[in-house]
Order: structure tokens, then sequence, then C-alpha cells
């Protein structure tokens, strides 16, 4: 039992923050928050020259072979950077995705894409409802010719205007099924949805009686139910990692804006009122991180317990980042409020993923069903 | 990471398994005598001062092994052995910072339950500010004269020894001039009262020295010492059971689960409730992120690091868990929580205390807020996670300075 970073984990946490402190400075994502695309393309190609966009792929489809304890590391310093970009959605939602249900000729295409920077994807797992269990899916999938038309109304697709495929689940006659659509497709509607952390982007995708190919089905029709179920546990730990990386930038911030800020002719964290808060937040940030690599290892290693640390993770870092994202705030006083300080970033960064995958209580309701079943 | 136990670790818990199936006492603990002996078995079989030296007793097991055994017994409920804080504390500070003739002459007895063990540390008008306090120990020859008065002394009332923090140099600094000392209790100048707590039982003492008397080797370190032998002995509170104490919850949290599904609220089960399902959710997530970081803190020990000012993270956490476990746990189970005696079987907690008596969830609920007092209350922690883990600067304090009275 060994519940520390390896050396070659710890490596490669060094280098992508490295790379980060460099490429995606504060500055960087403000420029993206007034950007159409949205991200930066050399950043992009250099995120693919490191491995980081295959960083779980199969090395036979230009993938580094690694688990999920490594994407959790790698997404911990994207949500430090409050990273603006397709990361999420094409290497997990889409990637993932692809790894779950994928047959090899659609792997092949579009695994090693991704990888290589050349394609990005993303997955249209929320409708109306805003409920994440896949059960609820309204939309539907009908026989036409060869393939299949699509109808239904997506929400919170993200980063789905500058992807190439998006994993879309659908009622077909067989049941749930998971479609990969071209956006950019006659019968595809995207339009933007813009929220608080504008280094992130959603769109509404309006599917109106869209055409795909009899091979744009993801594995077999009717049977996207255990793929999504996996691909949502997968996105959830994803989340809370970045939502980890996010509240541990605010807690650093707060650190050290404290120890500088002066008011009544002392350091304001010198004050018990004041350090008493850093104090929780750091023990929130540790057990969060418990969560998340715990949960990020159960995954990977298939363990028994993995669906409902996956919720233990979920629920826990949810809560923790908000009290630590505001708490930091808070501790800042009024600079933390402005536009200009970067604290925001980040604090927005971990407030737009916690509805994702299943907020808290989605997931507490989860955890119970597992423990008292 | 890997979480996954090593084969080694698995064949030890199955044959820790196995002891305890054939070794577990039978009949209920009800006397001191009882559990001295079961403590006994305890001991020939290897599983107490596990982490000691083999030279005085102990089997220089890895802190994987002692988690595993305290873990096994959690699982069982089987009965915590006598002289707790001889194993706990008293010990591992006589490994450190004893004489070899120390290490020879108290282990042993510590081991056995020979000789049983109180701490003599807090003091009425030293809590928090603990190295303030004022019972002197004055040199006169080849012992000491010890003055003043203790308090919070746990087990205080059956223990032969006590490891008690008094000062000697009042010209110093106060944290300066502390020496700890190892004190027979059973002398003429030192009076023993009972403290009767919120739970009605008396798990602490009141000690009151008067002139009572301390052997000139029975010093632990050099004079002046004590207060940074006491820094290392409140880290060895947390350690070994971490693992243990959460499946103790795990399986209160099962009883509690039974419970919801008999009590009922407006005609429907409790366990149908979504408000009290998100709550039971929320404290079984609560839990396991303390068993992730007994898990880290196990991966700690194992590599032979002190876990230092992190320990403070750990203490904060769990303290604070168990109050908000046991507030759930008593909203639950409503009017049937707060019974000392009556309950129907089903709405019981069935655990071993501290002292011995078979627990209840109202006993288990009063004792969790001495958690968040004990060995350094939680403003205590947050200052020294605010001071030594962030670095935040010192508040200024009008006693850093000057000689302490």
């Amino acid at each position: 039992m060994n519940f520390s970073f390896t050396d070659d984990q710890v490596l490669l946490r060094n280098s992508v923050r490295s790379a980060l402190d460099e490429h995606c400075k504060p500055a960087h994502v403000r420029a993206m928050m007034d950007d159409a695309k949205g991200y930066g393309e050399a950043l992009w190609a250099e995120m693919a020259k490191l491995g980081w966009l295959g960083l779980p792929f199969p090395e036979e489809q230009g993938g580094a072979g690694l688990g999920l304890v490594e994407l959790a590391i790698v997404l911990e310093e994207l949500g430090r950077a409050a990273y603006p970009g397709p990361y999420v959605s094409s290497v997990v939602l889409g990637g993932l995705g692809l790894m779950l249900a994928g047959s090899s000729a659609q792997k092949e295409k579009w695994l090693s894409a991704i990888a290589a920077g050349q394609a990005r994807a993303s997955a249209a797992l929320l409708e109306d409802s805003l409920d994440w269990s896949p059960a609820s899916t309204a939309a539907t999938a009908t026989r036409s010719g060869d393939g299949w038309a699509l109808t239904g109304v997506k929400r919170f697709v993200p980063w789905a205007h500058v992807a190439d495929v998006i994993l879309v689940p659908a009622r077909s006659p067989e049941g749930l099924s998971l479609f990969l659509v071209d956006p950019r497709a006659p019968g595809v509607a995207l339009k933007a949805m813009v929220g608080i952390d504008l280094a992130n982007r959603w769109s509404e995708m309006r599917l109106d009686g869209a055409r795909v190919a009899a091979d744009a089905v993801l594995g077999q029709p009717g049977g996207a139910g255990p793929t999504l179920d996996a691909l949502l546990r997968r996105a959830a730990v994803c989340a809370s990692a970045e939502m980890l990386g996010a509240a541990r930038r605010c807690l650093d911030m707060s650190v050290d804006y404290v120890k500088v800020r002066e008011q009544f002719g002392q350091p304001i964290g010198s004050f018990q009122a004041i350090r008493h808060r850093c104090a929780e937040m750091l023990m929130e940030a540790e057990n969060a991180h418990a969560a998340v690599y715990y949960a990020a290892w159960a995954l990977t290693a298939g363990a028994e317990d993995a669906p409902v640390a996956t919720s233990i993770c979920k629920s826990y870092v949810s809560d923790a980042a908000r009290k630590v994202c505001g708490d930091s705030i808070q501790v800042h006083g009024g600079i933390g409020f402005t536009w200009e300080y970067d604290l925001h970033l980040y604090m927005k960064r971990a407030k737009a993923l916690e509805p994702l995958y299943g907020d808290a209580e989605f997931h507490r309701e989860l955890i119970v069903r597992h423990v008292a079943a | 990471m890997d979480l996954n136990n090593t084969p080694e670790d698995i064949a030890y818990r199955k044959q820790v398994r196995t002891w305890l199936e054939q070794n577990l006492p039978r009949d209920e603990i009800r006397t001191l005598d009882d559990r001295r002996r079961w403590h006994r078995k305890l001991h020939e079989a290897g599983f107490l001062g596990m982490g000691w030296p083999k030279e005085y007793g102990g089997a220089g097991a890895r802190p994987m092994e002692q988690a595993i055994v305290a873990d096994e017994m959690a699982r069982v409920n089987a009965p915590a052995p006598t002289n707790g804080l001889g194993l706990g504390i008293v010990g591992p500070t006589i490994v450190v910072h004893g004489t070899e003739q120390q290490k020879k002459r108290y282990l042993p007895k510590i081991l056995s339950a020979e000789e049983l063990w109180c701490q003599l540390y807090s003091e009425p008008n030293a809590g928090s500010d603990l190295a303030s306090l004022k019972t002197s120990a004055v040199e006169a020859g080849d012992h000491f004269v010890v003055n003043g008065q203790k308090i919070w002394t746990s087990s205080g009332a059956v223990a032969d020894w006590g490891l008690l923090l008094a000062r000697t140099d009042t010209k110093v600094a106060k944290h300066k001039g502390i020496s700890c000392f190892l004190m027979r209790m059973r002398q003429p100048g030192v009076d023993v009262r009972p403290l009767k707590q919120i739970t009605g039982s008396s798990e602490f003492c009141e000690v009151f020295m008067t002139n009572a008397r301390v052997e000139q080797a029975d010093l632990i370190g050099r004079l002046g010492e004590g207060w940074a032998i006491a820094q290392t002995t409140l880290g060895y509170e947390r350690g070994g059971r971490a693992l243990a104490r959460i499946t103790s919850y795990a399986s209160q949290y099962h009883r509690l689960i039974a419970a919801a599904r008999r009590l009922k609220r407006h005609g429907r089960a409790l366990i149908d409730d979504p408000v009290v399902r998100q709550k039971l959710g929320r404290i079984w997530a609560d839990l396991e992120v303390e068993r992730y970081q007994a898990l880290r803190t196990l991966t700690q020990l194992e590599r032979g690091e002190h876990p230092g000012a992190s320990g403070s993270l750990t203490k904060l956490s769990y303290s604070e868990f168990e109050k908000r476990f046991n507030e759930l746990a008593l909203e639950i189970l409503g009017p049937y929580g707060q019974l000392t005696d009556g309950a129907p079987d089903e709405f019981k907690l069935e655990i071993d205390t501290a002292v011995g008596d078979r627990g209840t969830w109202a006993y288990s609920y009063l004792w969790s807020r001495a958690g968040t007092i004990y060995a350094g209350s939680s403003e205590i922690q947050k200052n020294v996670i605010g001071e030594r883990i962030l670095g935040l600067p010192k508040e200024t304090r009008a006693d850093r300075a000057g000689a302490s009275r």
C-alpha cells in the first residue's frame, strides 16, 4: 500500500506545472476569454508535443497508456492554471468515451488524431432536465436509410464549437445508444451558452433529424447505458481534480496575500480569524486531494469500491472547492472582488465544474444507494 | 501510487484474524483484572508495543502491521487492552528519550500491564497554553520535590506511574523551564481525585502533589527539555489507530442505517427520506475521506517519515468529523440516541469505551465533544497549521519574552 506519487508522477506534475507557468499565465487566460475560439492553437500544439493530449490512450493510437492518476495530475495543474481550452472535452469526454466503447476503426480514426492535436472531441451528456442519469435521455434516434436520424436538444456541450466529433446519447428502438456526430453536419445547430467562467465554453446543440452513418454508433445500439455510467465516473473524477487545482491556486494566493497585507499595523495573516480560515482551507484541500487520488486509483485499478469512491470524490470536492475558493475571496477582502485581480478566474473554474457530471447531492444519493444496498 | 495491499500484509491480516477468532474473550470484560488478562494475551501474541525495539519486549513491527492489528480488532469489536497511555504515550516517549536504564526498568512492565500509567500535563490554568504550567519540581540532592495540581489526567485513578511535566526553572522563558519526569503515583504526597465529566463517568482525574518525590534517575531527557519532549509525545497520539477508528465508525454507520430502516417520519421510513439520505451520504463520504487520509499517514509512517505538523491536519479533520458523525446519529435516533439504559437492542450501540464499559450512542455523542479539546484543541491545531505549514506570521503575544513568572 502506497498512497504517494511515484517519481514519474512527481516528474509529470512538475513538468506540466512548469509548462503551464510559462504558456498559460493569467494574461493568456484573459486573452482567451475574449477570443472567438477561446483557446490558443500554439499551446494546443505544445500540449500535443508534450504528450498530454493522448495521455490515457493506448500507445498504438499515439497515446502514453497512462492511467487516471496521471490524468488527474495533469487536470489538477490545468485547474490550477484555469486553462482555457477543450482538454477535458477532447481527452476525457471524447477520448475516454471512445476508449470505453469505440470499435477499433473508430479508435484508430479519432484517438490518434486527438492525441496528435489534429482533432477535438466532446460529449453531449446533458439535456433540458439537467439529469445526469443516462436513463433520462430524451433525444431520439430513428433508422434513416443505412444510418440514423437524431432529434433532440442538448445543453451545456463543452467546446462543441471547436469539436470535430461529439458523442451524443439518444434513444433508438433498441434502447439508449451513443452516436458520433459531426457538429458541422446538416441538421445540427450550435448556439453559445455563456457562463461565468469565460475561459470555458458551452453550446446548446439542436439536432433536427441530423443524419449519421451506420458506423457512427459507438458500441452496440441499445448498449450505451454502462458506457455512459463509466464515462460519467471518469469525468466526475477528472472534474474533481480540476476543481482541486483551482482551489489550491486560490489557497496559495490567499496565503501569499495575508502574509503581506497589513491592517492595524500587522500582516492580517497574524490574526487568528484569518489564520484559522486559511488552516481550514488547507484541511479541505488536503482532504480533497485524498478523495481525488483515491478515486482515480480505484477506477484505474478496477477496485471494488470504485463507483462509490467516485461519488465520494465528486460530492466532497465540489463542496470543498466552493468553500476554499469562496474563503479565498473573503480573506482577500475588496481586492479579491475586482475583475482585475486574478482570483476570480480560479474561483469561477471551480464553480463551473461544481454541478457537472453530477453535483454533490446527486452523488450523495448514489453513495447511500451503494452503502445501504 | 498503489493502494493494493502487499501479499505479506494480506497474509498478516489473515493471521491476525485467525488469532482473534480463536482468542477473543467469550465473556464481557467487567473488571480491571478481566481487562489485564486480555491485555496479557494480546501481549503474548506480540500485538502490544509492536513498534518498540525487540530488546525491550516490543516486536519491531512495521506501522502497517500495527495498523492491521488495530483494524482487525476494531472489525470484531475486540476489547481494548488496558494501559492505553502507557502504550500510546509513555512507552514511545521512553523509547525515544529515555536512558538505557529507564527503558529496561519501565518498558517491559508497561507491556505486561504490571504498571499502569497516566499523563500529568494539563493544569487548571494551563490548558491550551500548556507551557504556562506552574507545578514545580525543585532539585534536592538525589531527588526532586514536586508541588502543584494537575487536571484531565486520564486513568489517574488506577495509575501506578505518571509522565509528569513540571517547571524546574522559573528564570528562563516559559517554554525553556519545563522538564519531563516519571513519577510514582502511589506515594503520600500524591492525592488523586476522580473528575466527573458530562458523560457521567470519570475517565479523568485531578491530581494534587504536595512535596511529592521524583528520583533524579526518573528525569527524562535533560533539565529544561520537557517542552520539546512533550511536543513529540503529542504526536504519538496520532497514527497507529488511524484505520481502526474508521473501521469502528463504519460498523456504527451500518447500525445507524439499520435503525433508519425501522424509524419513521410522516409514515415513511427514515432511510427513504431524501433529506436523511443526503445526510447519510455526506457522513459516509466524510468517513471515507478520513480513511483515505489514514492511508496517506500510514504511507508516511511506512517510509519512516514523522508526520510532524501535518498531524495537526489529521487531528483537526478527524475530531471535527467525530462530532458531526455523532450529531447525525442522535438526529436520526431521536430520543433512543439519548438513552443510557433501557434501549431496545436494535437501537443500542455496542462498542467498547475507553474505560471498558459497554458504550451507548449517548455516551459516544457526549464523548465526541472531548476530541476537539484534548491533545490540542481545534483552535490550537489551526494555529499550528497556520504557523508551521502555511508559514503565516505569528500573532503578537504577551508572553513570548521574559521569565515565566
